[in-house]
Parts: structure tokens; C-alpha cells; sequence
């Protein structure tokens, strides 16, 4: 495997941001999920410490991808798609794109507009984005609910479509976005 | 002569308990709307900031007169305000500051001394019941704002909230609340009769 992208398959810097992003996806989902079950207390603001940390990584990996995406050859949707699976598969891609980084950007409103800075690990203290607003604080809480939303409905429509490409159109989709597979 | 005069003259003074009126200190209270009392804090590992409202403060002071100077600060715990309802009710419950048991902290200085950039008021601060000695360090400059006297007093200290149990159970953990709080504090002070 190159670390560019060929037009056969994705290069292994594409591969392994794909992959860290699903990682750190499922976590933040796990986070947040916990994080707002929790009565206020230490455990709760540990929780949505790291999702917030967690998040602003996510939104620095997409910058990455983005730009990788820009300078490198994207390997062509298979030639078989009518022209509505095209376009619905590149309306989910582009999808997933956006929501990498409206979700942590939403997210990272909110926190401003609470009054609660965000800070990367503890390391590096972010700057507010907006001033802070109770009206604002509940319309970016209410855009980042509804986005996860977005995000588990065109995660699952992305999981369908690649199991259908491996599983019954038998083509190489999915392999050529997975590190450890020999060439068919 | 007048060197001998000089000398002798605190030595009357002394023995006649006759202090000059410019040794005598002034009777300062706070003016509360030119005043801030503030404390930063780490929250999840960015700077979170807080003040309070309400603390009334007296001071009597003089920097000819530091031995019968004194500062006295009461703080109604119920007046913090972090911008936050939630965090500030949580803040003010029984394993934070337990505003309920414990509705006041109060400082007041045992001694104040000249140091190179200002002066140290050392003394006791309780909060949530625990005293420990602390410094609150100033400076202290008065001013003619249109024929009406007034002082300023600028300083920061830091203390420990875990010294004075501000943080029971979890809240012990410092990993996602400092322990190091920051207290700045920017007083006017207005000169009264006693």
C-alpha cells in the first residue's frame, strides 16, 4: 500500500484517518451518551472533558483529510452505480464531510456560548467562539443534538452501502479502503 | 536644634500618648459599585473565571501607621457568580461551599507589612467553617477625585480550596477542578467617619 491514494485504492494516510475518525466517533458517541445520563459531578465534567478534547481533535483530523482529499486522486465510484446511487453516494460523502466538522464546531459553540471555554487535553485553551448567550447556548445544544442524529442515520446509509458493495455486488469498495486484504 | 527636636519629639509624643494626627489611620468602606472581587479557576482544564457581589470590606489604614492598620473582608458566599446558574447552584451546595451551613467567609488581617512592590496583610481567612493564615498583598494609592477622597486597593493571592474542604467526594479530585484558586480583587474605597 502507497501512502497516496491510486486511482485503484486509498493510500495509507486516507486509510488511517478514515479509520482513527470511526475510532474516535464511536467514542465521542459513548462520552456523550454517558456524560448526559450522569447527575452533575466530577464524572460529568471528566466525560465531556475528553468529548470536548476528543471533538477538537476530530475537527483538526478533518482539516488533515480535507486537505489530503484536495492533493491526492480519489478512487473512482465503480462504474456499475446508476446515476441516483451516484449521486446519493456522493451526497453521503459529502454528508459525512460536513457533519466532521459542523459536529465539533457546533459543539464547540456551545461551549462558548455557555460561558465554559474549551481547552485540547489540558494542554492548549481554546478561544471562544461566540460570546456567551443562554439564546445561542440552546440553539447550538439543539443543532448538535440534531446533527448526531444526521450523523447516525448517514453513518448507517455509508455501513449499508459498503457491506452491499463487498457483500453483493462482490467489488472492491470496501477493500480498497481497508489496510489488511490482498488484491482480488 | 532642630535635629534634637526631631528625635525627642516621637519620645513625647509616646509618653503623652499624644499621636500626630497624620499617623492616625483613616476608616475606609467599600464602594460597591467600583469594585470587583473575582477568582479564576481551572474547569476541565481551561481557565474559568467567577466573582462575588456582595463582600462588604473595611479598612483603617495608614502607611505611616501599618501597626494599628487592618483590613476585614466578609464575603456572603450566596453572592458568587460564575455566569452559570447551574454550575453556581452546584457551587453553593453542601460538597462545595455549602452556602447553606456556611453562608459567610470572612478575612481579617493580623498584621500588615511594606514590602518592595506594596504591602502584605497576613491573616486569617475562613471558608466553610476552616481557617488557615493567608497573604493578600496590595497596593494601595488614595486619590482626589474632585475634592472627594478616595483609595484603591489592587492585589491578587491564590488559595487552595482542598485546605479548606471545598471539594468533598468526588469533588476531592483535582483533575478536572483545580485546586489552585485565584483571587483578584480591585477595591474602591471611600473614607468614613468611624
Amino acid at each position: 500500500m502507497t501512502l497516496r491514494n491510486t486511482p485503484a485504492r486509498w493510500g495509507a494516510v486516507s486509510q488511517f484517518l478514515h479509520w482513527l475518525i470511526v475510532v474516535l466517533i464511536i467514542a465521542q458517541v459513548i462520552l456523550a451518551n454517558i456524560a448526559e445520563d450522569l447527575p452533575i459531578g466530577m464524572k460529568k465534567l471528566a466525560m465531556y472533558a475528553r468529548h470536548k478534547s476528543i471533538g477538537i481533535t476530530i475537527l483538526g483530523l478533518a482539516v488533515l483529510r480535507l486537505l489530503w482529499r484536495l492533493a491526492n486522486p480519489t478512487p473512482p465510484l465503480p462504474t456499475t452505480l446508476k446515476s441516483h446511487e451516484r449521486v446519493l453516494a456522493n451526497l453521503t460523502h459529502a454528508g459525512l464531510y460536513i457533519l466532521l466538522f459542523a459536529q465539533p464546531l457546533t459543539g464547540w459553540m456551545m461551549s462558548s456560548a455557555r460561558g465554559f471555554p474549551v481547552s485540547w487535553f489540558g494542554f492548549l485553551q481554546l478561544p471562544d467562539l461566540v460570546p456567551k448567550n443562554d439564546a445561542l447556548y440552546n440553539a447550538m445544544k439543539e443543532t448538535h443534538d440534531t446533527l448526531a442524529l444526521a450523523l447516525y442515520a448517514i453513518v448507517f446509509l455509508h455501513v449499508a452501502a459498503a457491506l452491499k458493495h463487498h457483500f453483493m455486488l462482490k467489488d472492491d469498495v470496501l477493500r480498497r479502503m481497508l489496510p489488511f486484504t490482498r488484491k482480488p | 536644634m532642630k535635629a534634637v527636636a526631631a528625635r525627642i519629639a516621637p519620645v513625647v509624643m509616646f509618653v503623652t500618648g499624644a499621636h500626630a494626627a497624620d499617623t492616625a489611620v483613616t476608616h475606609y468602606t467599600l464602594d460597591p459599585a467600583k469594585s470587583t472581587l473575582e477568582y479564576q479557576f481551572v474547569q476541565a482544564g481551561a481557565q474559568n473565571k467567577g466573582k462575588f457581589t456582595r463582600y462588604p470590606v473595611t479598612l483603617d489604614f495608614s502607611p505611616d501607621n501599618l501597626a494599628t492598620s487592618k483590613l476585614d473582608v466578609v464575603v456572603d458566599m450566596s453572592s458568587l457568580d460564575t455566569g452559570d446558574r447551574e454550575r453556581d447552584d452546584t457551587l453553593k451546595s453542601a460538597d462545595l461551599f455549602a452556602v447553606s451551613k456556611f453562608p459567610q467567609a470572612h478575612f481579617t488581617s493580623m498584621q500588615i507589612t511594606r514590602t518592595a512592590n506594596g504591602y502584605d496583610a497576613v491573616g486569617k481567612l475562613t471558608l466553610r467553617g476552616v481557617t488557615h493564615d493567608i497573604h493578600v498583598p496590595f497596593t494601595f494609592r488614595t486619590a482626589d477625585e474632585q475634592g472627594k477622597p478616595a483609595g484603591y486597593l489592587l492585589g491578587r493571592t491564590t488559595i487552595k480550596r482542598l485546605d479548606y474542604g471545598v471539594g468533598q467526594g468526588d469533588w476531592k479530585s483535582t483533575d478536572e477542578v483545580g485546586n489552585d484558586v485565584s483571587v483578584s480583587y480591585s477595591l474602591r474605597l471611600i473614607p468614613a467617619a468611624r
